[in-house]
C-alpha cells in the first residue's frame, strides 16, 4: 500500500496558513481594479446612469455601463445554461445587488470609493421574493422574453402513485421548508482578465474553468479559442464557484478599457452573488401497516433567484433525487423552479438534495413513530438494494445502504460517551440516509505527460479547492504508472493546455477525472511499452509492468527515462478520456430513463442534547458514512465525511439568508451565522463503505454525502428526545421552544 | 474616505485631535466595532484618531485605589477578564469580558471602546451596571463622572458629549460576602453576541437577601434594571422562590426587542430563565 494513502496532503500546512498561491494572490502588471455599482432596489427600470462624478474621482480611469460594454449595439448577456443575465444591467435591475456599472481605477480603494458617486435613476417596479407568489398570475414578471416566472418544471411518474396512495393503510402529508443560505468560502470570488490582441486570458477562482471559458466566449461573442481560463488553488467554494459569475464583466471591462482588470468581491458582495436554492417541499407518503412505503408524491418549488444560472437543470436533478434511497413502487414528483427578485441561486454542497432529504428523512421517522416501528427498522424495510428499480425505472447496482445504516448506528454507539446529561436537558439519537445522483452526462479528459527525467505531469481541468482533488489524481497517476508520488506533479488548471473537464463539482472528480487519469496512464504505458519493445528489439507483449518502467523476459529492467532517451524523445503523452451518456435530458416526459452514471450513498447518525427551557440544540456526537467504492485516500475520505457533517450543522441550526422588503438583512458575518469551532460535535467518527472485491471497484467522490442527512438526523434526534417535529430550517432554539410549547399546549 | 490617521501619545493629544476633526473625526481603540461600522457604511469618518499609542496613566492599568478598582479605559477585554483583582472582586465583570466574541476580538477590543460603542447586544455593560461602575470622561474642558447606568441612553446612543473620551472606569469594591456573576445566553453560533445577558450580584446574611442587583443586557436599548423588583426581594429568604419572583418581575417589566437572535416573546421567556440561573449561581457562590 502506498504510504500516501494514510498521509495528509503534502501542502496541507501551507494551504491552511495561506502560503500557497491562491487566485486571490494573482496580480497582472498594469492592471486596473474594478468595483461594481450594485442595485439597492429589488426590481426597477433603469431610467438613467450618471457616471460623470465617479469618472472625475481621483484614481478612476473609467466608469462603464451596459452601453459601454455592448457589442454590435446589443448589451452583453451571459449564463452557463441560459443567457438571461446581463453582464451589466441595461434596462432593469432584478435583485438587490444586480450590477449596474463597473468602476475601474488605479487602486481598489479608489474604485470602491467612486461607486457611491455613480448616480442611477431607478423607477421601482413591484417585486417578488417568494416563489409561491412569483408563480401566480398577479406576480410581476422578471423576464418578459421568458413569458413566465416559471423557469422549468420537471415531472417523474413511476407506477400509479395516486391509486396506491388511496389503497395505503395510512397516508402522511407534510411540508418542509429550507431557506436560502450562503456558501461563505474563505476566498471570495476574484477574477482577472488580460487581452492580447483579440485573445483574452481570464484567471479566476472557479470550480469549472472550461465552463467559464465557454460562457465568457459566448457572452463576449468570441470564438472559444480566443478565451483562455486559468485557475490556481481555490480558497473554498462549496458550489459558489460552479456557475460563471463575475468573469464576463471582468473580461468585458478589460476589453473596453484596454488594460488588464482585477475584481475581488467583498464579503457583502459574496452574499449578493450566488446562494443556495430555497425550497418548499410538500411530501405525501402512503404506507402499509408494516411500514412498507407503497406510494410517494413529492411537490417541490425551488427559488431560482433573479437569473437562471443552472437552476433549470438543477430542478431536474432535484426531481431525480426526491424519492430518497427507498424502493418505492409508485412515485410522482413535480419539481418546479421559479424566478424571483432575489440573489441568483446555484449549487450548494449537497445541492438539490439537502432540501429533499430534510423532508423525506424527517417524515419517515414520524411515520415510524406513528406505526410503532423503530426508525432504523423502517429504513431496513424500505431500503433500495441491488436489483431494485429506482423511480426513474433504472435497475440499481452497487448499493450499500444496509452497510451504511449499520456503520452509522453502530459507529455512533461505539463512540465514547458525551459528558453526562444535565437536569432539564433531553437527549436522543437520530439517523438519516441520502441518495444523490451525479451530473450526467459529463466528460473529463486529461493529459498525462512523461518528461525526459522520468517524472510525470498531469494536465487537468479539475480544480484543487482544498478537497484534495490534485492529491488524489497524483495518487491515481502514480499508482497506474508505478512511480513514486513525488515524481508526479499536477499543473494548475489552464484551458490552453488541459483538455476538457465538465466541472469540479457534483462529487464527480475522483470518479470521472480519476477514470480519465487511469485511462491516460494506461495509454501512456502502452505507448512506452511499444517504444521500449522497439528499443530493446523485443515484442511488447514480452514486457511486464514494473515500477517506473518495464521488465523484460530475461529479468532485465528498463526505466521510463531510458525508454525516452533511447527513443530520442523528450517527452511522451497519454490522453485520457472518460464520458458518460444519458442523464437528465435523456429522460422521457415521465422522468424515465438512465438518470445517473452512479449514485452517491451516505448517512449520518447523531446524538443531540436539547435544553428544554431554552430550546437550544447541541449536537454531541455524530457519525457519518459514505460509499467510496474504492478508497484512494482514507484520510481524505474521512476528512470529507467529517467536514460534510460540520458543514451540514450550519444550515441545520444557524444559517439563513433573511429578506425584508427584497433586501438581505444579514449580508455579513456578524449577522449571518456559520458554526464556530465551539459548535462542533464533541465527538466525530466516520466510515468509508467500499465495493466488494472482485467486481468493478471505481473510486467514488464523497465530498457532499454527509451534508444532506445532517439536518434530518438532528431533527429526528430532537423528535426522539422531546416528541416534537420541526419542519422549517434552521432549527433555532426559538423554533424548538415554540414547538415544545405547542406540543405541551396540545396535551390534555 | 479616511484621509487622516492620528496616533497621539497621550489623552490630551487625542482630545486635541478630536476637537480639530470635529464631526469628521472618530476615535478608534481596538477597532472591533468601528471597522465593522465603516465596512457596512454605517459611519464614514474622514479622520481617525487611534488610541493605540496613548500612554496615559489614566487610560491604562487595573489597580485598587482605596475601595475602588480603577480600570484604564484602554485595557483590552482580555486583560480585564484575566486580571486577578477583577477576577477576585468582580467575577461577574470578568465573566462578561471573557465571554465577548472570541479571543481575537477580546485581545483587541477595549473596555472604554465597548462602552462608547453602546451596542445593546454586548456583555460588559450589564455587568458594569450591576457593579455600580462609573466612567471618568475627559474633554478639553476638564473631566466628569458618569455612572455607566446613565451612560448608555439608547441603541448605540450615549450621554457622551462631542469631544469627550472615556478615560477610565471606576468600580467600587463590593461589600464583603457579595458574589457577582454573569450568565450569557447565545441563541445562535457560539461566537455570537448575547441574545440575553444577565449580570447579578448578591449578598446574603443569615439566609436572607441583604443586597441584590440584577441587570439584563442585550434585550433592549439599554441595560435593564428594576429597583422596585429588587427592593421587593431584599430581606426575603435567599431561596429559589425569591429568584423566581425576581425573574418573573423582570420578565413582566422588560419590553424586549425583536432581532435575529430572538423575538420579544422568546426574550421574555429567556429573561425569566436566565435570571433564575444567574441568581442561583450567585447564591451558590455566596454560600460557599
Amino acid at each position: 500500500m502506498n504510504q500516501s494513502n494514510t498521509a495528509r496532503m503534502s501542502d496541507a500546512r501551507a494551504r491552511v496558513t495561506g502560503r500557497l498561491p491562491f487566485v486571490l494572490n494573482e496580480r497582472i502588471p498594469g492592471m486596473l481594479h474594478a468595483a461594481l455599482v450594485r442595485s439597492p432596489v429589488p426590481h426597477a427600470e433603469i431610467r438613467s446612469v450618471d457616471t460623470e462624478a465617479a469618472t472625475a474621482s481621483p484614481g478612476v480611469v473609467a466608469v462603464l455601463t451596459a452601453e459601454d460594454l455592448a457589442a454590435g449595439g446589443e448589451p452583453l448577456v451571459f449564463g452557463d445554461a441560459r443567457q438571461d443575465q446581463p453582464v451589466l444591467a441595461h434596462d432593469r435591475v432584478r435583485y438587490v445587488g444586480d450590477p449596474v456599472a463597473v468602476v475601474l481605477a488605479e487602486t481598489r480603494r479608489a474604485a470602491i470609493e467612486a461607486c457611491s458617486l455613480v448616480d442611477v435613476d431607478y423607477a421601482d417596479l413591484p417585486h417578488v421574493v417568494d416563489p409561491q407568489e412569483s408563480v401566480s398570475d398577479r406576480a410581476p414578471l422578471l423576464h418578459a422574453a421568458h413569458g413566465t416566472n416559471v423557469l422549468a418544471t420537471w415531472t417523474l411518474r413511476h407506477g400509479d402513485a395516486e391509486t396506491a396512495m388511496a389503497g395505503a393503510d395510512r397516508c402522511y402529508e407534510d411540508t418542509y421548508v429550507s431557506p436560502s443560505a450562503s456558501h461563505v468560502p474563505m476566498e471570495p470570488h476574484v477574477a482577472l482578465a488580460r487581452w492580447t490582441g483579440g485573445d483574452v486570458e481570464v484567471v479566476t477562482s472557479t470550480q469549472a474553468p472550461h465552463v467559464v471559458k465557454e460562457t465568457v466566449a459566448r457572452a463576449l461573442r468570441l470564438p472559444g479559442e480566443r478565451v483562455r481560463v486559468r485557475c490556481r488553488n481555490v480558497g473554498g467554494a462549496y458550489g459558489a464557484k460552479v456557475v460563471t459569475t463575475i468573469e464576463p464583466v471582468v473580461a468585458a471591462a478589460a476589453r473596453a478599457v484596454g488594460r488588464p482588470v482585477r475584481l475581488e468581491l467583498s464579503r457583502a458582495e459574496e452574499f449578493h452573488t450566488v446562494c443556495k436554492h430555497a425550497a418548499r417541499v410538500r411530501i405525501r407518503t402512503g404506507v402499509r401497516a408494516d411500514g412498507r412505503i407503497v406510494a410517494r408524491v413529492v411537490d417541490v418549488l425551488w427559488n431560482a433567484g433573479a437569473y437562471a444560472t443552472n437552476s433549470a437543470d438543477a430542478a431536474g436533478y432535484g426531481m431525480v433525487r426526491a424519492p430518497g434511497p427507498y424502493n418505492v413502487p409508485n412515485v410522482s414528483v413535480t419539481s418546479t423552479t421559479a424566478y424571483t427578485n432575489t440573489v441568483p441561486s446555484g449549487p450548494f454542497r449537497g445541492a438539490m438534495t439537502s432540501q429533499l432529504c430534510w423532508a423525506y428523512e424527517s417524515q419517515l421517522d414520524d411515520i415510524a413513530a406513528d406505526l410503532g416501528i423503530d426508525p432504523v427498522e423502517i429504513r431496513r424495510v424500505n431500503l433500495l438494494r441491488d436489483g431494485d428499480r429506482y423511480p426513474t425505472g433504472e435497475v440499481m447496482k452497487d448499493l450499500h445502504y444496509d452497510e451504511i445504516l449499520d456503520a452509522v448506528t453502530s459507529g455512533l454507539a461505539d463512540l465514547p460517551p458525551a459528558p453526562p446529561r444535565r437536569p432539564g436537558h433531553a437527549r436522543a439519537t437520530g439517523v438519516a440516509l441520502v441518495i444523490k445522483s451525479t451530473q450526467t452526462p459529463s466528460r473529463s479528459e486529461c493529459v498525462l505527460r512523461l518528461d525526459a527525467d522520468g517524472g510525470a505531469e498531469l494536465l487537468t481541468g479539475s480544480v484543487e479547492i482544498g478537497q484534495g482533488a490534485h492529491a488524489t489524481m497524483r495518487t491515481l497517476a502514480a499508482q497506474a504508472l508505478g512511480l513514486p508520488e513525488c515524481r508526479v506533479s499536477v499543473r494548475p488548471p489552464d484551458t490552453a493546455v488541459a483538455p476538457y473537464d465538465s466541472l469540479t463539482a457534483s462529487s464527480r472528480t475522483t470518479f470521472a477525472m480519476g477514470a480519465a487519469v487511469e485511462d491516460a496512464a494506461a495509454r501512456l504505458r502502452e505507448k512506452l511499452r511499444g517504444l521500449a519493445a522497439t528499443a530493446l528489439g523485443t515484442d511488447p507483449s514480452r514486457l511486464q509492468d514494473a515500477p517506473g518502467g518495464f521488465s523484460g523476459p530475461d529479468a532485465s529492467r528498463v526505466t521510463y527515462e531510458e525508454i525516452l532517451r533511447r527513443s530520442g524523445l523528450d517527452h511522451c503523452e497519454g490522453h485520457g478520456r472518460w464520458a458518460s451518456t444519458g442523464g437528465l435530458n435523456s429522460l422521457d416526459a415521465d422522468g424515465q430513463g438512465s438518470a445517473s452514471t452512479h449514485w452517491h450513498q451516505g448517512g449520518v447518525a447523531v446524538e443531540v442534547d436539547v435544553e428544554r427551557e431554552t430550546g437550544k440544540v447541541r449536537v454531541l456526537r455524530a457519525y457519518g458514512a459514505s460509499f467510496s467504492g474504492r478508497t484512494v485516500s482514507p484520510v481524505r475520505v474521512s476528512q470529507q465525511n467529517n467536514g460534510g457533517m460540520i458543514f451540514g450543522l450550519g444550515p441545520a441550526l444557524f444559517e439563513e439568508l433573511v429578506y425584508e422588503d427584497g433586501q438581505i438583512v444579514n449580508p455579513n458575518l456578524s449577522d449571518y451565522m456559520i458554526p464556530s469551532v465551539l459548535d462542533m460535535p464533541i465527538l466525530l467518527g466516520d466510515s468509508a463503505i467500499e465495493s466488494p472485491p472482485g467486481g468493478p471497484r471505481e473510486p467514488h467522490g464523497v465530498g457532499e454525502t454527509t451534508v444532506p442527512p445532517m439536518a434530518p438526523a438532528i431533527g429526528n434526534a430532537i423528535r426522539a428526545a422531546c416528541g416534537i417535529r420541526i419542519r422549517e430550517l434552521p432549527m433555532t432554539p426559538e423554533r424548538v421552544l415554540r414547538t415544545l410549547d405547542q406540543e405541551a399546549g396540545s396535551q390534555p | 474616505m479616511i484621509g487622516e490617521f492620528h496616533r497621539p501619545g497621550d489623552l490630551a493629544g487625542a482630545l486635541e485631535a478630536l476637537a480639530d476633526a470635529g464631526d469628521e473625526g472618530k476615535i478608534i481603540a481596538g477597532g472591533t466595532a468601528l471597522v465593522l461600522m465603516i465596512e457596512q457604511g454605517l459611519v464614514a469618518p474622514s479622520v481617525l484618531i487611534s488610541l493605540d499609542r496613548v500612554r496615559d496613566p489614566m487610560f491604562s492599568g487595573v489597580e485598587l485605589v482605596g475601595r475602588t478598582i480603577r480600570i484604564g479605559g484602554g485595557e483590552t477585554l482580555a486583560a480585564v477578564a484575566a486580571h486577578p483583582l477583577v477576577r477576585q472582586a468582580l467575577p461577574g465583570l470578568a465573566e462578561a469580558c471573557r465571554r465577548v466574541g472570541n479571543v481575537r476580538i477580546r485581545n483587541r477590543a477595549t473596555l472604554a471602546g465597548n462602552l462608547a460603542e453602546s451596542d445593546y447586544a454586548s456583555d460588559p455593560p450589564a455587568a458594569l451596571v450591576a457593579h455600580r461602575a462609573t466612567c471618568r470622561v475627559v474633554s478639553l474642558d476638564g473631566e466628569r463622572s458618569v455612572p455607566v447606568e446613565r451612560l448608555i441612553t439608547g441603541f448605540y446612543e450615549n450621554a457622551l458629549h462631542e469631544g469627550e473620551i472615556i478615560a477610565e472606569i471606576l468600580v467600587p469594591v463590593p461589600e464583603a460576602g457579595t458574589r457577582s456573576t454573569y450568565v450569557k445566553y447565545i441563541s445562535r453560533s457560539s461566537e455570537d453576541r448575547p441574545c440575553v445577558g444577565v449580570a447579578a450580584s448578591l449578598r446574603t446574611t443569615g439566609g436572607t437577601v441583604a443586597d441584590i442587583r440584577v441587570v439584563v443586557g442585550a434585550v433592549a436599548g439599554t441595560p435593564q434594571i428594576f429597583p422596585d423588583v429588587l427592593a421587593a426581594a431584599t430581606a426575603q429568604a435567599a431561596t429559589p422562590s425569591t429568584w423566581k419572583a425576581v425573574a418573573a418581575g423582570y420578565a413582566e417589566l422588560v419590553e424586549p426587542l425583536d432581532d435575529a437572535r430572538g423575538s420579544a416573546w422568546y426574550r421574555t421567556r429567556l429573561i425569566d430563565v436566565m435570571i433564575r440561573r444567574a441568581l442561583a449561581e450567585a447564591a451558590e457562590k455566596s454560600s460557599r
